[in-house]
């Protein structure tokens, strides 16, 4: 981009479409705004022109059949190299996401909770953690131990970890409830303004799944925007979104209050994919 | 049933260090090839413990004067080999070589002749398939020790097999070549051309034994095992010469695009036996998997050296060997896997136990890697030990006596390996030549 | 006491980074008889030195150079322009302004003081070493230790130098102990009586430092009977303006029931051949461990041993090498086990940037009709970059039964899954990567003195800085 629009510039931001035409939309400083995304990866197309806007403060949950594109889409919001944006425009409030490196939108408020979390050999929760809240501070500034492991400390209460987790490496010979409940005390560490919890019911038991979505809930507020992003209706009934969104083949199909995702629950996802072709058709 | 073929000049014993070969059956081009050998040969240094390639290696053991061409081969012991020379139930073609002199040719079936398969003496493939043997025979230089025995080999290799499938032929059962040393102090020369074309699918069995087991003799090997793209071939050695021989086996095996080779080296037999195994994956997807059984017992002495050269990327290999030390027996390994630069996304295993049954036994292990290139997963592991004390009277309250004990857990642990070759025939078969050297040692 | 003292010889190729130094005593390049008899003369050996050097030229002249096994890089030593002696020289006249600005960053990334920080670029030849060494050499004297240059050693204390001076590590071991053996001076002498436990660890640092650096430093502990001592040799600081040859030798005898543990970090500038012989004796239920981390240095060589010569003694090597651009680490260990009962442990960790090169060679040797006796060896590779290369090489001979013995070796990378999981945490490429690599070396480098490992991870984060684009 020839133009860095950031901080608190006027209500409107410059966006570059595909055609290199210049429009000017009117921003919004406080959402995650996803406008006609297409993305590819080895050359097949898996998100194809998606649109979707998550306001702070709200938590929308995206669901949708298995291979709609989901947590492509996840993946591509969090700067994953190995997918290609082909075409549309992510934003937080107002800025330009697509530019940015991983680490850069996840230092501007992005979070992303994985669906298969990596493994860091070696490296303890605490001292990842550490660097990760440090990485955050201005240049020139200690973080003070005792305040953060008094916040660690606070945080694993929370979701009912016990202290000596702290001294484990990440994820490594973590059980899958483990794996989960470690990506929420990194989103209640790092205080993003967006977060994105990808498949974070899969593999859960109903007792680790309420655990995890305690964790959530207590963390909902106006300064957050969740996306929920979930194959099963059943994590909704703990986190209870504002709006539902269906994802078939690589598109929003559907959006919807909370009602919409029992509806998913009682008739499947097949009706919802035959809407996509007639949308395809039309 | 052929007689053999003699050749005039056999007449007479000729010592190998007199040599080269001077057959005039060959043609003038490979005879060209010996002589050439032959000086390579001689200008070589023998090897020295020092070199690392023969470290742990008792080289005073490499004296050759002593040996020579074996002397025509006389009816009664024709008679008697042809009978001993049985081992598998079921197989597609058979060779019986004594003293370097072809015995018998069991030919393949007409189906699979008529699909194009050829499986011949290495000398008529030299006249009818001079291309392929031109373009395969010893084509890869012997780089891990004995590259002055592959010399020797090469002056006076005379008898050997040359098999050929052709592009999506499979064949069901294996082929079967006999090596016999017969007289005393003779030397042999054993060679196995193998070529399996585009998607093609062959076992290859060779079965190295002595009409005395007490006699001296020489046996230096040399194999090339080609598999083409999708080819899939297996090659089972099955070593079991007499006592005091000295062995040499130099085998190099190449897989192309999407090729498997799978081999698996027995070695039971010889005073000194030594086998070098270089296997190159060249093609993207080839696998190649390195098998090897040993048992020696008395003043015996294995070494084995291998070299898993990833050439291209996405390739896998994986090695697992597995001796049984008894007596004052010694063995040594030495391997290598090689991550060429470039060969990124490889896989690579090596993996070697000795189980030490007795207080002499001596087991040497030298696992290696080089890895130039990223994105590989390799890994290598070597252990000696003896057998758990746990187990051996767990098998004892069971009355079962320690000798007896013993042989049940070292079967156990060699199983492992002949389980992985997937051919129960030839297991069995195997198994069955470890029974009996075990019932041999009592 | 000597106000001046710059022994260490310079190498005149790295540009800016070469000045003058005039020394009194100089031998001069090249090695021949005449030059032992100066070293001889000058350090005033006794008759019996004097003749172990000559006889170890001797050997060292005959002694091929072990390239049929080792590297190359070898060849490119040129021993005839080697200065073997230097002593007494007067101090280059230097500012901390002339210090290259990289060098100066460097030292104060590693958070050394700024009065080291002028000693270690060899602006100011002492600080105040001198008064730290007298003050430890003072402690530990009250208890009977004696803590002496190995030069005053032999002449000091010969009845326990000569008993065991050359016998751990025999002159014709290799081609470079023989060297060494030939031109020794420098290095640490060091007894502790029986019982005594040393409590803090020595350090060679600051005696060193009061003296000279040594191109062919020499050292021999010995460790009484139920004696215990924790050395340590080198400091993460880069070493600049050093000899391209360092060839030390350093044997170590623990006595029945001693404990000797040795540390070393190695930072030699890039133009350093590094190539060092060191081996313990532990006799019965003694103890003796290595721990050698080698982040500098062109080339490497160095394989630490022990000899577990009595019942129940034991060996132990933890290694970590780092191999950057242009460097080749080729260490590794040899434990020999001569009786019964005795157990090893080597653990190696290695990793490889840019065109670095990481190399271990192992060597295990358990001989006839020993009963009990344990080899763990495991040696993890990590690479960096697909132009980084490592090789492993060990060489394990057991006899007989009753011993158990295992080997295991792997390789891997830093995953792009795992730097991406960093990053969407907010770190940078940088960061994630040597936070990986910290975490590869973390379950070794805990086993370290505590200011040692955070030192050594700090040295990380350094060298990984340039190692992600």
């Amino acid at each position: 981009m020839d133009e860095n629009w950031r901080g608190n510039l006027p209500q409107i931001a410059a966006r570059k479409t595909g055609k290199s035409r210049y429009s000017f939309v009117p921003l919004f400083m406080n959402e995650l705004n996803i406008q006609n995304l297409r993305v590819e990866i080895a050359d097949r197309e898996i998100v194809r022109g998606l649109s979707l806007t998550v306001p702070c403060g709200e938590v929308h949950a995206i669901m949708g059949p298995n291979g709609s594109g989901k947590s492509t889409l996840a993946k591509v919001l969090a700067g994953h190299p190995d997918y290609h944006v082909t075409g549309g425009a992510v934003t937080m409030d107002g800025e330009n996401v697509l530019e940015l490196e991983p680490d850069e939108r996840a230092r501007h408020g992005l979070f992303l909770a994985f669906q298969y979390p990596s493994e860091v050999p070696g490296v303890t929760i605490a001292n990842f953690l550490r660097a990760a809240v440090q990485a955050r501070m201005p240049e020139g500034e200690e973080l003070e131990a005792t305040d953060y492991y008094a916040k660690l400390y606070e945080k694993m209460e929370l979701l009912g970890m016990d202290r000596s987790f702290t001294s484990r490496s990440v994820n490594e010979g973590f059980s899958g409830g483990e794996k989960k409940r470690t990506e929420i005390l990194q989103l209640a560490m790092l205080e993003p303004k967006y977060a994105v919890l990808d498949e974070t019911d899969s593999g859960l038991d109903i007792d680790a799944l309420k655990t995890v979505a305690h964790g959530v809930n207590s963390l909902r507020g106006p300064n957050l925007g969740i996306l929920l992003i979930t194959h099963y209706q059943r994590l909704l009934n703990y986190i209870v979104p504002d709006h539902v969104h269906v994802m078939v083949a690589g598109r929003i199909v559907r959006s919807g209050r909370k009602e919409l995702a029992l509806e998913l629950e009682e008739r499947g996802y097949d009706w919802t994919r035959e809407e996509a072709g007639e949308m395809a058709v039309r | 049933m052929k007689p053999a073929i003699l050749d005039q000049l056999m007449t007479e014993a000729q010592a190998i260090l007199s040599g080269p070969s001077r057959r005039s059956d060959f043609p003038k081009w490979f005879r060209d090839q010996q002589h050439g050998a032959w000086s390579k040969f001689q200008t070589m240094p023998m090897p020295n413990r020092k070199d690392q390639p023969w470290r742990f290696s008792n080289v005073d053991l490499l004296d050759l004067s002593q040996f020579k061409l074996g002397a025509p081969i006389t009816d009664n012991d024709r008679i008697e080999i042809l009978e001993r020379s049985r081992a598998l139930e079921q197989v597609a073609g058979r060779l019986v070589f004594a003293d370097d002199q072809l015995l018998q040719r069991d030919v393949l079936s007409e189906d699979l002749q008529r699909k194009g398969v050829v499986f011949q003496p290495l000398e008529r493939a030299m006249v009818e398939h001079t291309d392929l043997f031109r373009k395969y025979f010893m084509s890869e230089p012997a780089t891990l020790g004995s590259a002055k025995f592959a010399a020797l080999h090469h002056s006076w290799v005379s008898s050997g097999t040359f098999v050929f499938v052709p592009r999506g032929v499979e064949i069901e059962f294996p082929i079967e070549i006999f090596h016999w040393l017969s007289g005393e102090n003779s030397a042999v020369f054993p060679h196995l051309l193998l070529v399996a074309d585009e998607l093609a699918k062959v076992t290859v069995i060779e079965h190295f034994r002595s009409q005395d087991r007490q006699l001296p003799g020489f046996a230096c090997g040399v194999n090339d095992l080609i598999s083409g793209p999708g080819a899939k071939i297996t090659y089972v050695c099955a070593q079991n010469w007499g006592e005091n021989v000295i062995a040499l086996q130099i085998n190099s095996t190449k897989a192309d695009h999407d090729a498997a080779a799978k081999s698996l080296n027995l070695h039971l037999g010889g005073k000194y036996s030594r086998f070098e195994s270089l296997s190159r994956l060249i093609g993207e997807g080839a696998r190649s998997d390195l098998l090897a059984v040993s048992v020696s017992d008395g003043n015996q002495e294995f070494d084995a050296r291998t070299l898993q050269d990833h050439v291209s990327p996405h390739t896998a290999s994986d090695l697992l060997y597995k001796n049984a030390l008894k007596g004052r027996s010694r063995n040594t390994f030495g391997g290598l896997i090689r991550v060429e630069p470039h060969a990124h996304f490889t896989d690579a295993y090596q993996k070697v136990r000795n189980l030490l049954l007795d207080d002499d036994a001596e087991a040497n292990s030298m696992p290696g890697l080089e890895i130039l290139a990223d994105n590989v997963k390799c890994s290598h592991g070597a252990t000696s030990g003896q057998i758990d004390a746990d187990e051996m009277f767990y098998l004892r309250s069971r009355g079962i006596t320690p000798a007896i004990a013993q042989q049940l857990i070292v079967k156990g642990f060699l199983n492992e390996v002949i389980e992985r070759l997937e051919q129960p025939a030839i297991a069995d078969y195997l198994r069955g030549l470890i029974d009996e050297k075990f019932s041999r040692a009592k | 006491m000597k106000t001046e003292t710059s022994a260490v010889d310079i190498n005149r190729n790295i540009g800016d980074f070469s000045y003058d130094v005039t020394h009194a005593y100089d031998a001069g390049t090249g090695l021949s008889e005449k030059t032992i008899h100066y070293i001889s003369d000058v350090k005033q050996d006794p008759d019996w030195v004097r003749e172990f050097r000559l006889k170890a030229l001797k050997t060292f002249l005959e002694k091929p150079m072990p390239t049929h096994w080792a590297s190359k890089d070898l060849e490119a030593i040129d021993f005839d322009k080697i200065r073997y002696y230097l002593s007494g020289g007067t101090q280059a006249k230097r500012t901390w302004e002339e210090v290259p600005e990289d060098v100066k960053r460097t030292f104060e990334r590693l958070g050394i003081p700024e009065q080291e920080r002028k000693f270690l670029a060899g602006v100011e030849a002492q600080f105040d070493s001198e008064a730290v060494y007298s003050n430890i050499k003072k402690a530990v004297g009250e208890q009977g230790v004696i803590f002496v240059g190995s030069a005053e050693g032999l002449k000091e204390h010969p009845e326990i130098f000569r008993k065991w001076f050359g016998k751990v590590i025999p002159t014709g071991d290799n081609k470079f102990s023989a060297l060494n053996s030939a031109v020794f001076s420098g290095g640490s002498f060091i007894y502790v009586p029986p019982g005594v436990k040393v409590k803090h660890p020595l350090q060679a640092y600051f005696r060193i430092n009061a003296e000279n650096f040594g191109q062919f430093e020499r050292t021999l502990i010995i460790v009484d009977e139920g004696a215990e001592l924790t050395y340590m040799e080198g400091c993460t600081a880069p070493k600049f303006n050093t000899a391209t040859l360092h060839s030390a030798v350093v044997e170590l005898v623990a006595m029945k029931d001693a404990k000797i543990q040795y540390i070393t970090v190695q930072n030699w500038s890039a133009n350093v051949f590094n190539l060092v012989t060191k081996r313990g004796l532990a006799h019965e239920n003694a103890e003796v461990k290595w721990i050698d981390c080698n982040i500098g240095s062109r080339l490497t060589m160095k394989y630490p041993g022990v000899i577990m010569k009595g019942r129940k003694a034991r060996g132990e090597v933890l290694s970590i090498a780092l191999a950057n651009d242009g460097q080749h680490q080729d260490t590794g260990a040899k434990m020999v086990h001569a009786a019964d009962e005795t157990t090893s442990n080597i653990i190696s960790k290695s990793i490889s940037i840019g065109t670095g090169r990481a190399t271990y060679r192992g060597l295990v040797h358990v001989p006839k009709h020993l009963k009990n006796c344990k080899n763990n060896t495991e040696c993890d590779a990590l690479l960096i970059n697909s132009t980084s290369r490592t090789d492993t090489y060990p060489a394990i001979t057991v006899r007989g039964t009753g011993n158990a013995v295992q080997h295991e070796a792997s390789v891997s990378q830093v995953s792009a899954e795992q730097i991406f999981y960093m990053q969407q945490r907010g770190l940078s490429k940088a960061q994630a990567m040597s936070l990986s690599v910290n975490g590869f070396v973390n379950d070794l480098v805990r086993q370290f003195p505590m200011e040692y490992s955070v030192e050594l991870k700090r040295l990380i984060e350094l060298e990984m800085e340039g190692s992600v684009g």
